[in-house]
C-alpha cells in the first residue's frame, strides 16, 4: 500500500512538541523522558504493545493530568499546564477509546454542542435559531462527516461503528489543527476499517494527526512517520517503511498486529 | 538527585522543621511558668490552659463522633446525613440506661448496641437497596434524621437532660501542668481539671489507636482498605464484602451512639445536638480529610480548640474562626489535611 | 460522577432534535389554563389564603427553583439557596428602612434591592467555586456547613447583623400608590415574579448556557474535550441561581417585615431541599408544586393530624415521612408520578384522535 506523501515543511514551529515529557503514578513511571515533535500537517502514528505508554502520552497532551515533569508546547506555545478546555479552543482535538458520546441526545445535538464548544455564546443566555451561524456549521460538518443518514437517531441506537464515526466528527468541529486518534479501529469490521482508512486519508492537508493504533496495517497505511513506545520510552522513530521491516521493532512485536 | 527532587527533599524538611517548632513552642507555653509579659499579652495561664485542655477533650468528642461518619463513607461512599441522630438517639437511650440501672458505664455498650442495631437497618434496608444511587441515599438519610428527631422530641420533649458520671470520676484531678508558684510557700501550683473529661479523652485515645491498628496492621482492616480501593475486586475474590460493610456501618453507629453517651455527661441532651453534632463531623471531616481517621483526629482537635479559644478569647468571632478554617482548607487543599489526593 | 435523579429521557418522548429546540414555545393548553385560574385566584379565595399559602408557596417556590436550576440542569446539590435569600434579606433590612435605625442606613429601596441581589449572588458564588473543587458528593455536605456557619454568624454578631433578636419592622416599598404589603397587590406581586422565574428557567433549558449546562452535568469529561470550561459554566449556575434565591429573599422580608438568623437556620435550608425533591428536581414547575403543598400541610396539618386523633404538633413527621416516601419509589417527586402514570391515562385517547 503506499504511504501518504510526506509533508512539506511549513515552517520551523511544530505542531506539537514534547520536551523531557515524564509522568508517574507514585513508583509506576508511565512516561519516561519523552521528547517528541510533530511538524503541522504530518501523519504520525504512535505504535507500542500495552502497558507502553500511550494513552497516558495522550492523557498528557490534552491535559487530563499535569505530566511529573518536562513541557508540552503546541504551535509554539506552552501549554504544559493548561486546562483541557483551553487546549481543544487552540485547534487541539482528540478521540476516545471508550465512548463519550451523549448517549441520550441525538446526533445532531452531539455535533452541534461540539461546534459550539469551539465558537462564541458558550454561556449565551439567548435561544438560537435556525440561521445561528452555529447550526450552520453544524449541519456542515454532519454532510462531511457523512451522517446524513443517523442525523436525528439518538447515539445509543447507533451501532458501534456508526458511533466510532461521529466520534471523529466530534473532533473536525471548529478549525482543528492537530486531531489524536485513541485507537480508532478498535472493534470495527474489515469494511469499516477500510472506511477509516479512507476518511484518515482524506483529510485536509492543514490538520496533522497523531494515531494510537494497535493494528499495524491500518497505523502504516495512514502515516508518514512512525514513533514505536516501549515502556513509557520512544523506542525508535522512522517511516512506515523503516519500521516495519526492522528487525528489532520485529522482534518485539512479531505478530501483535496481525490479529 | 534530579532539580525536581531536590525541591520536593527540601520542602519536606521545611513542613517537618514548622511542625517541630510549633509543638515545641506549644509545649513550653503548656509546661512552663508564664513570665509576667505573657500574662500580660495572654491572660492567665490557668484559663489559656482550661481553653486548650476543652478543646482537646471536646476534640475527643467531635473525634468520636465524625470518625464513625468518616468511616462509612470512607469505605462505602454513603454519606449518612442521619449520623447526628445516631449521636443524640444513643445520648437519650444512655441517659434511660443510666437513670434506671444506676450505672453510667453500662449506657456505653447498650447505646453501642441499640446504634450499631440502628445502623444495621439503615445499610440494608437503605443504603444496600439503594447502591450507587448516592444522592438518593443522602436524600433518604436526610429524611430519616428528620423522622428520628420528631420522634425523639415526642418521647423526650424539649427539656435538658443531663447523664451524671459516676463518683468516682466527678470532681476535679491535679494534673501536672503548673500554673504559677504559690506565693507564700514558694511551691508550684498546679492546675486541675475535672477528671472525667481526661478520663473520656484517655478513652477516646485508645479508641482511635485501636481503629488505626485495626485498619493499618490486621487482616480486617486490610480487607477494608482493599474494599475502599476496588470494591469490584474485593467482591470477585470471594470476600463476603456485604457483611464487612454492614460490619462497618454498625460500628461507624456505635460509635456516635457512644458520643452521644459522653456527649450527654459533658454537656446536655437536647433536641437540636443531633444537627450541631452532624454540623460539627462534617467539618471536622471537611477539614481533616475524608475517610481518614488521623484527618478525622487532627480535625476534631483544630476545631475542638478553635471553638474553646475562640470562645474565650474572642467570644463574638469563634464561629467565624471555625469557618475559616474551613474555608481555608478548602480553597488551598480541597481533599482536606491528611485526605488522600 | 452522575446522579441517579434521572438524566434519561423516558422512552415516549421523541428525539430531541435542533427542531424542537428551535421551535417556537409552543405553550400546552394545561399552562394556559392553570395561568388563568392563578389570575383569578384573588376573586374566590380569601386574604388568607392569598397572602399565606399562595405568597409563601411562591416566595419557597422560588428558592427551590433556584436550587432546581443548579441539581436539575447542573447536577449540583447545593444547600446554600436559603442562606442566599436570608442574606439578600438581610442586606434589605441593614441598607433599607427597618425598625432597629441604629444600624439600617434607610437607603432608597431601589439601591436595597440591588445590594441585596448582589448579596445573595456573591453568596452563592463564593459557596461554588469552594464546592465545584471536591467531587460532587461533597456540595451538600460544603454548602449545608457554609449555611450553618452563617446561621451562627449573624446570631452572634450585633454590630451588622443584630444577633439574635434580627431586624423587625423593615417596610416595604409603596410604589404607584400600591402597599404591596396589602394581601392582594402581594399576590399578584409574588404570582408576576414567580411566573417570571418559571418562564425563565423554562427558557433557560434551550439556550446554549442551559444546554452546555446540562451536557456539564452528563458528561463534564467530554464537554471539556469539546471546548467549555466545566467550572466557568458550573460558577455562572451558581450566580444565576444566587439571582433567583435574591429576589426571593427580597420579596420574604417584604412579606414579614422582619429577617432573623432563624431564617437561614438548617431547618429552613433542609426544608429548601425536602421542597425541591417532592415536587420534583428535574423540571422547573416541580419546586412550585412541591413548595405549595409544603404550605399547605404546615398550615393545616394542626387541624389534619387532629382531626384523625394524632398530636398536632407532629407536621415534621408528617413531611418527614412524606418525603421518605416520595424519595424512595419516585426520585423525580411528584412531577415524576404524574408523567410515570397520570400523562399515560392520556396517550390512548390522542392515538386515536390522530387515526380519527
Amino acid at each position: 500500500m503506499a504511504e501518504p506523501t510526506p509533508t512539506r515543511d511549513v515552517g520551523t514551529e511544530f505542531a506539537l512538541e514534547l520536551a523531557g515529557l515524564s509522568k508517574s503514578f507514585g513508583a509506576l513511571v508511565a512516561l519516561n523522558n519523552i521528547s517528541l515533535k510533530v511538524r503541522p500537517g504530518e501523519r504520525r502514528a504512535v505504535l507500542g504493545s500495552n502497558g507502553a505508554g500511550k494513552t497516558t502520552l495522550f492523557n498528557c497532551i490534552t491535559g487530563d493530568f499535569p505530566p511529573s515533569s518536562g513541557s508540552v508546547k503546541f504551535f509554539g506555545e506552552d501549554i504544559t499546564f493548561f486546562k483541557p478546555h483551553e487546549r481543544i479552543r487552540r485547534g487541539l482535538r482528540r478521540t476516545y477509546q471508550i465512548s463519550l458520546l451523549f448517549n441520550g441526545l441525538t446526533v445532531l445535538d452531539n455535533i452541534y454542542l461540539a461546534c459550539r464548544g469551539v465558537s462564541n455564546g458558550r454561556f449565551s443566555l439567548i435561544r438560537v435559531n435556525s440561521s445561528d451561524p452555529v447550526s450552520i456549521a453544524a449541519d456542515d460538518l454532519i454532510e462531511i462527516a457523512n451522517l446524513q443518514d443517523v442525523r436525528s437517531s439518538l447515539v445509543s441506537d447507533l451501532s458501534y461503528g456508526q458511533q466510532r464515526q461521529l466520534e471523529i466528527a466530534l473532533a473536525l468541529a471548529g478549525a482543528p489543527r492537530l486531531i489524536l486518534f485513541d485507537e480508532p479501529a478498535a472493534g470495527l469490521s474489515p469494511k469499516e476499517r477500510s472506511d477509516l482508512i479512507q476518511i484518515l486519508t482524506r483529510m485536509p492537508q492543514h490538520i496533522g494527526y497523531i494515531i494510537i493504533e494497535h493494528d499495524m496495517d491500518v497505523a502504516l497505511s495512514v502515516s508518514n512517520r512512525v514513533t514505536m513506545m516501549h515502556n513509557g520510552s520512544i523506542f525508535k522513530e522512522g517511516r512506515p517503511s523503516q519500521i516495519e521491516n526492522d528487525p528489532e521493532v520485529q522482534a518485539l512485536y512479531l505478530g501483535s498486529g496481525h490479529e | 538527585m534530579s532539580g525536581d527532587q531536590q525541591s520536593v527533599v527540601s520542602q519536606r524538611w521545611f513542613t517537618h522543621a514548622v511542625w517541630a517548632i510549633t509543638a515545641l513552642c506549644v509545649l513550653w507555653l503548656i509546661l512552663a511558668i508564664w513570665p509576667d509579659w505573657l500574662v500580660g499579652l495572654l491572660g492567665r495561664k490557668k484559663v489559656f490552659v482550661n481553653a486548650l485542655l476543652n478543646g482537646i477533650t471536646l476534640g475527643a468528642l467531635y473525634f468520636l463522633v465524625a470518625s464513625g461518619f468518616t468511616l462509612i463513607f470512607g469505605l462505602m461512599r454513603n454519606v449518612n446525613l442521619a449520623h447526628g441522630s445516631l449521636y443524640l438517639a444513643g445520648a437519650y437511650i444512655g441517659f434511660e440506661v443510666s437513670r434506671v440501672t444506676g450505672s453510667w458505664v453500662l449506657a456505653f455498650p447498650i447505646a453501642f448496641i441499640a446504634m450499631a442495631i440502628l445502623g444495621i437497618i439503615l445499610q440494608v434496608f437503605v443504603f444496600r437497596h439503594l447502591d450507587g444511587q448516592d444522592l438518593q441515599q443522602t436524600l433518604i438519610t436526610i429524611g430519616i434524621s428528620i423522622v428520628l428527631a420528631d420522634l425523639m422530641l415526642w418521647r423526650w420533649g424539649g427539656e435538658f437532660y443531663q447523664i451524671y458520671a459516676p463518683d468516682w470520676l466527678s470532681g476535679p484531678v491535679e494534673t501536672f501542668i503548673q500554673s504559677s508558684l504559690s506565693r507564700r510557700t514558694g511551691e508550684p501550683i498546679f492546675i486541675k481539671y475535672p477528671s472525667v473529661r481526661l478520663f473520656i479523652l484517655i478513652c477516646a485515645i485508645f479508641i482511635g489507636l485501636g481503629m488505626w491498628y485495626v485498619l493499618n496492621k490486621s487482616k480486617l482492616g486490610m480487607l477494608i482498605r482493599a474494599g475502599v480501593d476496588d470494591r469490584e475486586m474485593l467482591a470477585a475474590s470471594g470476600v463476603r464484602i456485604q457483611l464487612i460493610f454492614v460490619g462497618v456501618f454498625a460500628f461507624g453507629a456505635g460509635l456516635a451512639g457512644i458520643a452521644g453517651v459522653v456527649g450527654g455527661t459533658f454537656q446536655s441532651i437536647a433536641p437540636g445536638e443531633d444537627t450541631r453534632f452532624l454540623l460539627s463531623s462534617l467539618v471536622v471531616v471537611i477539614v481533616g480529610g475524608m475517610g481518614s481517621i488521623p484527618g478525622a483526629a487532627l480535625g476534631a482537635v483544630l476545631i475542638g480548640c478553635a471553638e474553646q479559644f475562640g470562645s474565650v478569647y474572642a467570644p463574638t468571632y469563634s464561629v467565624v474562626l471555625t469557618f475559616v478554617i474551613m474555608v481555608a482548607v478548602l480553597a488551598f487543599r480541597p481533599q482536606g489535611l491528611l485526605g488522600r489526593d | 460522577m452522575t446522579y441517579a435523579i434521572s438524566t434519561k429521557r423516558p422512552a415516549q418522548e421523541p428525539p430531541r432534535t435542533l427542531a424542537h429546540w428551535f421551535d417556537p414555545t409552543r405553550i400546552p393548553a394545561h399552562i394556559w389554563v392553570i395561568a388563568i385560574i392563578l389570575l383569578l385566584v384573588p376573586t374566590f379565595t380569601s386574604e388568607f389564603t392569598q397572602y399565606q399559602i399562595f405568597g409563601w408557596a411562591f416566595i419557597l417556590g422560588m428558592i427551590s427553583l433556584s436550587l432546581m436550576i443548579l441539581a436539575g440542569y447542573g447536577g449540583m446539590v447545593s444547600l446554600v439557596q436559603m442562606t442566599a435569600a436570608a442574606a439578600a434579606g438581610y442586606a434589605i433590612a441593614i441598607f433599607g428602612t427597618s425598625a432597629v435605625t441604629e444600624i439600617s442606613f434607610a437607603w432608597p429601596w431601589p439601591i436595597a434591592v440591588i445590594i441585596a441581589i448582589l448579596a445573595s449572588v456573591l453568596v452563592c458564588v463564593i459557596s461554588g467555586a469552594l464546592a465545584i473543587r471536591t467531587e460532587g458528593i461533597y456540595t451538600i455536605m460544603i454548602t449545608l456547613a457554609i449555611g450553618s456557619a452563617f446561621f451562627y454568624f449573624t446570631r452572634q454578631n450585633y454590630t451588622v447583623f443584630n444577633g439574635f433578636t434580627g431586624f423587625n419592622g423593615v417596610q416595604t416599598p409603596v410604589l404607584f400608590g400600591v402597599n404591596w404589603k396589602e394581601p392582594t397587590p402581594f399576590y399578584y406581586l409574588t404570582l408576576s415574579v414567580a411566573g417570571l422565574s418559571y418562564w425563565f428557567t423554562v427558557h433557560l433549558a434551550r439556550t446554549p448556557f442551559g444546554l452546555a449546562l446540562q451536557g456539564v452535568r452528563d458528561n463534564p469529561r467530554r464537554m471539556a474535550a469539546m471546548g467549555f470550561s466545566v467550572n466557568a459554566h458550573r460558577l455562572a449556575a451558581y450566580a444565576i441561581a444566587g439571582v433567583l434565591s435574591g429576589i426571593a429573599g427580597i420579596l420574604l422580608v417584604w412579606s414579614t417585615g422582619q429577617i432573623s438568623p432563624n431564617t437561614g437556620s438548617v431547618g429552613p435550608i433542609i426544608d429548601i431541599l425536602v421542597i425541591t425533591v417532592i415536587g420534583g428536581i428535574n423540571r422547573p414547575i416541580g419546586p412550585f408544586v412541591g413548595a405549595l403543598l409544603y404550605v399547605l400541610l404546615r398550615t393545616y396539618s394542626l387541624d389534619f393530624l387532629n382531626a384523625i386523633g394524632l398530636d398536632g404538633e407532629r407536621f415534621k413527621l408528617v413531611i418527614g415521612l412524606t418525603f421518605l416516601v416520595i424519595v424512595y419509589f419516585s426520585p423525580n417527586g411528584i412531577c415524576g408520578i404524574w408523567d410515570k402514570h397520570i400523562k399515560r391515562l392520556w396517550q390512548p385517547i390522542k392515538l386515536e384522535e390522530h387515526n380519527g
